[in-house]
């Protein structure tokens, strides 16, 4: 584990850097305040500081003062070395930031001792840190296929929307929906239909470029948010979305599979600023035309296409490849 | 320690302390010292200057950097008359500073000796 020591005079430095450095510590060592703070403040520095009190440019508490009003950062554990011992600096010490203080000369064990108070500190800012992280990652990617879940890639679209319509661009986007899943969930079972729903995801993801969103709209609806794209180009990459499902074979536990997807596209350039809902339907009901068109198709929704919906059909039996 | 006497107590060099405090080691110890060779004498120098003209906020940071020396090197006599010049000056007592930089220079005079018959024993 990195640890900073800030400390003026060159005896007191070289005895703390060999005797953390023995105890198993990256020593980064420097002479002031100022170069303290510098190094606390890099993006993978020390977590873990002994801070002399007195030093030229920055004094330790100081130090602590600025490291403290930073947010965001992850925390660093100060300790402040002192010769001074009356109780009101003590207090002066603690309030300016710091985690622990320490007389000098200092004894090596008690020193070691305290270092692994603040190492425990630290490792449990760590945990919470992680499981934070995890409950941000569970609370916005659905679970099954670790894709966006509804309520996540709707926020991201909304941003998107109001960014492009800002800079006078168009976001694409697209609603998938499987076509016959029912049937693979009636016929060949739940874990086939989940198998199904995580391929298709991952090929979803392949098909689109990094900065574009690919979230799981409901059962086996997708929402694919094609960020910035030039209008000429939407169909064409929706094409390829298609085509990256309905001619790659899926292997199940059941046996290979063969699935196709129905898409509606809508170009938010060609709607002006409409609300996201309002969007999303339409969209949606592009969808229903590609259904009714015999499915494993496209349907661009257009904004002067008055829209009656056709009969569903009926659906026909997921061929099954053996 | 009284506060007329220009006398510190404790030992002069406590190298049992210090040498618990370096873990046994000879060659970190021996860095230390050569460290304390080079600096010690500076220190003192510029402290003296800073006395002489009634300087008393470097007077207080010399004596302040040499307190810290001296007691990381477990000279424990020779830190407390740094410390008492540390408190003298940041008080501003300046008719009391000359006297308690003399006991300074002469717990050093007693320290400095040690230090060399140290170094001369641990040489060959």
């Amino acid at each position: 584990m990195k640890i900073l020591i800030a400390d003026d005079e060159a005896l007191s430095r070289r005895l703390l850097e060999r005797t953390l450095d023995r105890a198993g510590y990256e020593v980064v060592a420097v002479e002031n305040g100022k170069q303290a703070l510098e190094q606390l403040s890099k993006p993978e520095g020390p977590r873990l500081a002994l801070l002399d009190w007195v030093m030229p440019e920055l004094d330790g508490p100081g130090v602590c003062r600025a490291v403290r009003t930073r947010s965001e950062q992850t925390y660093v554990y100060m300790v402040l070395l002192t010769s001074k011992g009356s109780k009101e600096e003590t207090v002066l010490g603690l309030e300016s930031g710091a985690d622990d203080y320490l007389t000098k000369p200092f004894n090596a064990e008690e020193l070691r001792a305290r270092l692994r108070v603040g190492e425990r500190i630290l490792l449990l800012e760590d945990r919470l840190v992680e499981a934070r992280e995890n409950m941000r990652f569970r609370a916005t990617h659905d679970q099954l296929t670790s894709l966006l879940n509804r309520g996540a890639i709707m926020d991201l679209l909304a941003r998107e929307l109001h960014r492009s319509h800002r800079e006078q661009k168009s976001t694409a986007i697209l609603l998938g929906d499987v076509d016959h899943f029912k049937l693979v969930n009636d016929t060949l079972g739940h874990v086939v239909g989940d198998e199904v729903l995580i391929e298709i995801a991952n090929r979803l993801l392949a098909a689109v470029r990094s900065y574009d969103f690919v979230g799981r709209y409901g059962g086996e609806e997708f929402l694919v948010v094609l960020n910035n794209c030039d209008p000429a180009f939407a169909p064409g990459r929706a094409e390829e979305i298609r085509k990256s499902i309905s001619n790659l074979v899926i292997q199940t536990a059941k046996g290979p599979l063969t699935l196709t997807m129905s898409l509606g596209l809508l170009l938010s350039s060609e709607w002006g600023k409409k609300p996201i809902e309002e969007l999303l339907h339409e969209v949606d009901i592009a969808l229903y035309e590609a259904k009714a068109a015999g499915r494993d198709c496209l349907r661009i929704s257009k904004p002067s296409t008055a829209v009656e919906l056709p009969p569903a059909t009926l659906p026909q039996s997921v061929r099954l490849r053996h | 320690m009284s506060k007329k006497e220009e006398d510190f107590s404790g030992p002069v060099w406590n190298l049992t302390e210090l040498l618990e405090r370096v873990d046994n080691d000879q060659e970190l110890l021996r860095e230390l010292l050569n460290i304390f060779k080079e600096d010690f004498p500076q220190t003192i120098q510029s402290l003296q200057s800073a006395v002489n003209a009634k300087d008393l906020k470097n007077s207080s940071r010399l004596s302040h950097t040499l307190k810290g020396m001296l007691s990381s090197l477990g000279a424990t006599r020779a830190a407390a008359a740094a410390a008492k010049l540390e408190a003298l000056s940041s008080a501003g007592e300046t008719a009391s500073m000359e006297g308690a930089l003399n006991a300074l220079e002469a717990e050093a005079h007693r320290l400095l000796p040690e230090l060399e018959a140290y170094m001369a024993e641990v040489r060959h």
